[in-house]
C-alpha cells in the first residue's frame, strides 16, 4: 500500500549511508541510557509483543464498545464476557470468553482522519515534531529489547500481499531495525537452498564469499562489506529456521481452531514466530475500511478476527507465554457512529477502542467510556502517546528514563506530554 | 601538482586563476584546495579504473578480453582514449537512458515510448535543457518526442478511489529538476528550511494542477483551462493568499484567463483522443521556465546529479536539498561546473568527459596509508557507488557470457530495485538480493557446469592460469598471490569434481561486495 505522508521528508530521515557509517558502533548507537541493562532485563524476562493491526479501521461499535438499541448502535447485540460487567459485541463470542486475560481502552481520541496520516501517526506513537521520522512501535521494540537469542530478526510482520524487508518502519533508528515482512504469511522468496546443494557446499561457498569480502575491505571503508554481511547472515539465520515457514507441519487441529481464513492462518504463523522467540510479531489484516455495507463487512471480518485472536490468547495463556508477552489489537482509528447513505461507517478518530493484554497489563480492566450514543469520549480522552507510555511500561521500559540517541540528538521514546494509563497496568 | 603550489596559485590569482585550463584540471585544483591537510588516496590502478569507467559509461563490467587488452596496453594516454571510446560506443546511450529512467521515474513504472525517447535523446546527445523542456511539456502530439510525456503521465494516474497525487508530482518536479524537496512547504512555510516557502510549493503546483492524463496507453497528457491563481493558506496562520505559477524563489507569472469557449488554440477532439491545445498553457510555461538560464537551480541540480552519478556523492547532498542550511561541500566547484555546463550548451557528454578525466574521479577507493576514515564530502578517496539492477543484469551477462531473457531480467529487477518512490541513491544491501544470489535457480543455473559455458571453460584451464582467469572474468582484475592460493587450494580439495568447485568459486565472487557495487 503506497502511502505518502505529508511530512516525512528526506531531511527528516536518517539516511542509510549514515546508518552504514554507524554500523561499527551498532548496538551502542541510538540508545542513550543503559541499553545493555534493558536488553539483559528483557532477556531475563523474555519480553515479547504481539501486535494485531486491523488496517482500515475496526468499528468500535461492532467490537469492544457496542451500543445496542441506540440510534447509531447498528443491528448487533452486546453479550456478557468472562469478566462480570464487561459487555462486548456479539460478533466476538470467543474473545468474550478470554476477557479475563484482556483489558479494554474505550477512550481513544486521536487526531488523524485519513488512513495515510493515521496509520503512520498511530504506529509511530505521534511524538512531538522534532524533524525526524520516528520508528514504528515494532522497530522501537526491536531496538529497545533486541532480538534475544532466537537467532531470528527481532521484528517480523505477517501480512497479506507482498513481503520483503521493510526498512522504512525503522525511521531514524536505521534500516537494521526494519520489519521482515512475510507476504501472504509466506517465507521470503528464495529462502530454501536448492535441493541439489549440500549444506557443506553451501557453507563452503559462503566461506569463500566472506573471504572475498574481507579481502576487499582490508584497506577500504568497511561499511558496505558489513552491511552485506548483515543481510547474508540474516538469510542464513532464516534458512536455519525454515521449519517455521512450513505450514504442512502445523497441526490440523490448530489450523481448524484459528480458522482457515487469512487472519487465522497468519495468526497461527505469528504464534510460531512468538514460540520461536521473535521479539515483536505484527499481524496485519486488510479490508476493514467499511465505508459501504458496514454491517456485512464488519459482520464477516470481526468473527474471523475473533476466532483467531481468541485462539491465540488461549494458547499464549496455556503455554505461560502471556506472562511475558504483551498483546495489542487495534486500528488507525474507529468508525463513525453515524451510518452513512451506503449503510457504511466512515473514519472516526474521536472516540474508539482497542484491546490489549498479557505482560504488565491489568486483567479485566476497562479504561474510559464513551457517552450513551457512543459519539464521544465521556471520560478523559487518550491519544496514542498515552498508549505508547503504557506499553513501554508494561514491557518494563521506563519512558522517563530511556531515550534514543539519534547521532547525538537525545529523543524521548514516547510523547513527553503523555503518561501511562495506570489503571490498565498490573 | 603539489598542493602548496595550488594554494599559492589560489592566493595569488583569486579572481581568474585557471581560465585556460580544461575543466578536469580545475576540478582537481578545487578539490585539493578544500582538502587542506587530508591525505589523498593514490590514483586508481588500471584495473580499478577500467571496471569503474565501464560501469559508469557502458553500464556493465568489462569483458574478460577487454580487461586483458587494457591491462596490457602500455600507452600513457590509454585512459582518456578509453573514456572517449566508451562515450562514443554503443553502450553509452543505453546506460544513460537507463540511469535517467531510474533517477527520474524512481521505479514508478515503465513505458516503451519513454525508453525509446530517452535512448534516442542520448544517442543524439541532445542538450539537457532540451530534454527537460520536452519532458516537462509532456506533449504527446509530437511523434518525435511522444515518449517524453511519461514522466508526467505516470504521475497523473490514479488508482481506485485515490485521486491524482498532484502534490507528489509537484514535489518530484522540484526535487528532480531543481534539487529542492518542497514537501514540507505544502501546508506551511518549511519549519527548518528558511527559504522553502509555501508560496514556492503552490507556485510550482500551479503549473501542473490542471494537467490530466488523457490516455494512459499512449501517455498523452492534457490540460484544463486555468481558472485563476491558486489560493492557499498556512495551517498555522490562517491568512488567505494566492499565487500564479512560478518557480521556487522566482517571479510569479501572470495568469491569463480566457472567456469560456475561447480557451483553446486547438480544440480537444475526444474522437481522436486529442486533448487540444490551450492558449494559456501552464505546462508550456513550465517547460520554458525550468530549463532556462534565468533559473540557476536548473543547471546546479543536474550538474550535481551527474557529479553524484560519477563520484558517489553530491556536492550538495542529499541531492534534493539545495538550500542555504545545506551548503555545497565545494561551492566554487559546483558554480564552475554549472556555469561551464551552460556555456557548453548543456552538453551531458562533455561534462562527463571532463569529470571522468579528472584525478578526482580516477582516485583509488583504497584508503591512504595510515588513514582509517576519509571524509566522504572531501572526495579524497573514491567512494563506492550502488549498481542499479540494470547494471547488474548487464554485468552478470558479461561475466557469465549469457543472455538474460525478459523473465530473467524481471527477476533480477525484483531482487535489486527499490520500491517505487524510493530513490536509489545509496548503497543498501538487501535481504532479497542476498537470498536471490544464494538460492534462486536463475544465477545458479548459469553457474552450473555445462559444456561450453563459462564455468566449464574456466575449469579446463591449467592450474597456473585458473585463478587469473576466474578473477579477470568476474572481478575484472588479476588476483593477489593470496587469492591465487585460495583458488588453487580449493580446486585441489575438490579435484574429483573440479567444475563444481569452480562454479562455487565463481559464485563467491559474483555474490561478493566487490562485484555488487561500483568502486
Amino acid at each position: 500500500m503506497a502511502r505518502s505522508p505529508l511530512c516525512t521528508p528526506r531531511d527528516h530521515l536518517l539516511s542509510r549511508r549514515q546508518w552504514l557509517g554507524a554500523t561499527a558502533l551498532a548496538g551502542a548507537s541510538a540508545l542513550a541510557v543503559n541499553p545493555l541493562t534493558i536488553a539483559a532485563e528483557a532477556k531475563k524476562k523474555g519480553k515479547q509483543v504481539l501486535f494485531v493491526w486491523l488496517d482500515g479501521g475496526l468499528s468500535q461499535l461492532e467490537s469492544w464498545d457496542p451500543k445496542p438499541n441506540t440510534p447509531f448502535g447498528g443491528p448487533f447485540r452486546a453479550i456478557p464476557t468472562s469478566v462480570p460487567g464487561i459487555h462486548i459485541s456479539e460478533l466476538l463470542p470467543n474473545s468474550a470468553k478470554q476477557m479475563h486475560h484482556l483489558a479494554l481502552v474505550r477512550s481513544l481520541c486521536t487526531q488523524d482522519n485519513s488512513h495515510s496520516a493515521g496509520v503512520e501517526r498511530i504506529q509511530r506513537g505521534d511524538p512531538k515534531n522534532r524533524g525526524v521520522t520516528y520508528p514504528y512501535f515494532g522497530s522501537a521494540v526491536a531496538k529497545l529489547l533486541g532480538s534475544g537469542d532466537s537467532g531470528l530478526p527481532p521484528y517480523i510482520h505477517v501480512k497479506p500481499l507482498s513481503g520483503g524487508f521493510m526498512p522504512k518502519d525503522a525511521g531514524f533508528l536505521g534500516p537494521k531495525f526494519g520489519a521482515l515482512a512475510l507476504g501472504d504469511g509466506k517465507a521470503p522468496d528464495n529462502l530454501l537452498r536448492p535441493e541439489t546443494m549440500t549444506a557443506e557446499e553451501d557453507n563452503e561457498r559462503n566461506e569463500l564469499r566472506n573471504l572475498v569480502d574481507q579481502r576487499y575491505a582490508e584497506n577500504r571503508r568497511t561499511n558496505t562489506m558489513e552491511a552485506t554481511r548483515y543481510v547474508f547472515n540474516m538469510a542464513a539465520q532464516l534458512q536455519k529456521r525454515r521449519d517455521l515457514f512450513d505450514i504442512s507441519t502445523y497441526s490440523p487441529k490448530d489450523v481448524e481452531r484459528y480458522g482457515k481464513h487469512e487472519i487465522g492462518r497468519h495468526m497461527l504463523i505469528a504464534r510460531r514466530m512468538l514460540e520461536a522467540g521473535v521479539t515483536f510479531v505484527k499481524v496485519s489484516s486488510f479490508g476493514w475500511d467499511t465505508h459501504g455495507d458496514n454491517f456485512n463487512g464488519q459482520g464477516s471480518l470481526v468473527p474471523q478476527f475473533d476466532q483467531a485472536f481468541a485462539a491465540m490468547i488461549s494458547d499464549l495463556h496455556e503455554r505461560g507465554m502471556l506472562e511475558h508477552t504483551l498483546v495489542i489489537a487495534m486500528s488507525e482509528f474507529g468508525r463513525t457512529p453515524r451510518i452513512n447513505g451506503h449503510l457504511g461507517r466512515d473514519h472516526w478518530p474521536e472516540a474508539w477502542s482497542l484491546a490489549m493484554g498479557g505482560t504488565g497489563i491489568k486483567k479485566g480492566a476497562v479504561v474510559g467510556k464513551t457517552n450513551d450514543k457512543g459519539t464521544f469520549v465521556a471520560t478523559d480522552e487518550h491519544d496514542i502517546g498515552h498508549l505508547f507510555h503504557t506499553w513501554f511500561r508494561a514491557l518494563g521500559i521506563d519512558p522517563k528514563k530511556t531515550e534514543y540517541d539519534n547521532e547525538g540528538q537525545p529523543l524521548p521514546i514516547a510523547h513527553e506530554g503523555c503518561k501511562p494509563l495506570t489503571e490498565a497496568l498490573a | 601538482m603539489p598542493r602548496h603550489l595550488v594554494l599559492t596559485l589560489l592566493l595569488a590569482f583569486p579572481a581568474a586563476p585557471f581560465a585556460a585550463e580544461p575543466l578536469s584540471a580545475r576540478i582537481d585544483q578545487l578539490i585539493s584546495a578544500k582538502a587542506s591537510n587530508a591525505k589523498f588516496s593514490n590514483l586508481s590502478d588500471n584495473a580499478e579504473f577500467l571496471r569503474r569507467i565501464y560501469l559508469d559509461l557502458a553500464g556493465r563490467i568489462p569483458a574478460r578480453d577487454e580487461t586483458a587488452r587494457f591491462l596490457a596496453d602500455a600507452s600513457p594516454t590509454k585512459r582518456s582514449k578509453l573514456i572517449d571510446d566508451l562515450l562514443n560506443g554503443p553502450d553509452f546511450p543505453t546506460r544513460m537512458s537507463e540511469q535517467f529512467h531510474v533517477m527520474f521515474m524512481e521505479r514508478l513504472g515503465d513505458h516503451a515510448d519513454w525508453s525509446a525517447y530517452l535512448l534516442e535523446s542520448f544517442k543524439k546527445n541532445k542538450p539537457w535543457n532540451q530534454i527537460a523542456k520536452e519532458i516537462l511539456r509532456a506533449d504527446g502530439s509530437n511523434p518525435e518526442t511522444k515518449g517524453s510525456s511519461f514522466f508526467m503521465s505516470k504521475r497523473l494516474e490514479h488508482y481506485g478511489q485515490q485521486t491524482v497525487d498532484y502534490s507528489a508530482l509537484t514535489r518530484d518536479i522540484g526535487r528532480l529538476f531543481l534539487g529542492k524537496d518542497l514537501r514540507c512547504a505544502e501546508c506551511h512555510d518549511h519549519l527548518f528550511i528558511e527559504e522553502y516557502k509555501q508560496k514556492d510549493f503552490k507556485g510550482l503546483f500551479a503549473f501542473v494542477q490542471n494537467a490530466f492524463l488523457n490516455d494512459e496507453k499512449t501517455a498523452v497528457v492534457g490540460e484544463k483551462p486555468m481558472p485563476g491563481k491558486v489560493p492557499f493558506m498556512s495551517v498555522f496562520k490562517k491568512i488567505p493568499k494566492e499565487t500564479g505559477p512560478g518557480l521556487p524563489g522566482g517571479k510569479e507569472l501572470e495568469v491569463v484567463v480566457f472567456k469560456k469557449g475561447e480557451e483553446y488554440a486547438k480544440a480537444p477532439d475526444p474522437k481522436a483522443k486529442s486533448p487540444g491545445q490551450l492558449k494559456f498553457s501552464p505546462l508550456t510555461l513550465l517547460s520554458e521556465q525550468v530549463p532556462s538560464k534565468e533559473s540557476p537551480d536548473f543547471a546546479r541540480n543536474i550538474t550535481n546529479r551527474i557529479w553524484f552519478l560519477l563520484l558517489g556523492r553530491g556536492i550538495v547532498h542529499p541531492l534534493d536539498l539545495h538550500h542555504a542550511g545545506n551548503p555545497p561541500s565545494h561551492p566554487e566547484l559546483l558554480a564552475l561546473l554549472a556555469d561551464e555546463f551552460v556555456a557548453h550548451g548543456y552538453d551531458i557528454k562533455w561534462l562527463i568527459t571532463e569529470i571522468t578525466r579528472s584525478q578526482t574521479y580516477q582516485r583509488s577507493g583504497k584508503l591512504p596509508e595510515g588513514v582509517a576514515k576519509a571524509e566522504p564530502q572531501l572526495f579524497v578517496t573514491s567512494l563506492e557507488k550502488r549498481l542499479s539492477a540494470e547494471q547488474l543484469i548487464a554485468s552478470f551477462q558479461t561475466a557469465l557470457n549469457v543472455k538474460a531473457d525478459p523473465a530473467a531480467k524481471t527477476k533480477i529487477m525484483k531482487a535489486y530495485a527499490n520500491a517505487p518512490r524510493e530513490p536509489e541513491d545509496e548503497i543498501s544491501p538487501m535481504l532479497k538480493g542476498a537470498l536471490f544470489l544464494l538460492n534462486d535457480p536463475l544465477v545458479l543455473g548459469w553457474l552450473a557446469p555445462q559444456p561450453g559455458n563459462v564455468v566449464d571453460q574456466l575449469s579446463k584451464k591449467p592450474e597456473g592460469e585458473l585463478a587469473d582467469e576466474v578473477y579477470l572474468t568476474v572481478l575484472s582484475r588479476k588476483p593477489t598471490d593470496a587469492e591465487r592460493q585460495t583458488v588453487n587450494a580449493y580446486v585441489k580439495k575438490h579435484e574429483a569434481k573440479k567444475a563444481e568447485a569452480v562454479s562455487r568459486l565463481v559464485w563467491a565472487l559474483l555474490a561478493s561486495t566487490e562485484f555488487g557495487i561500483n568502486h
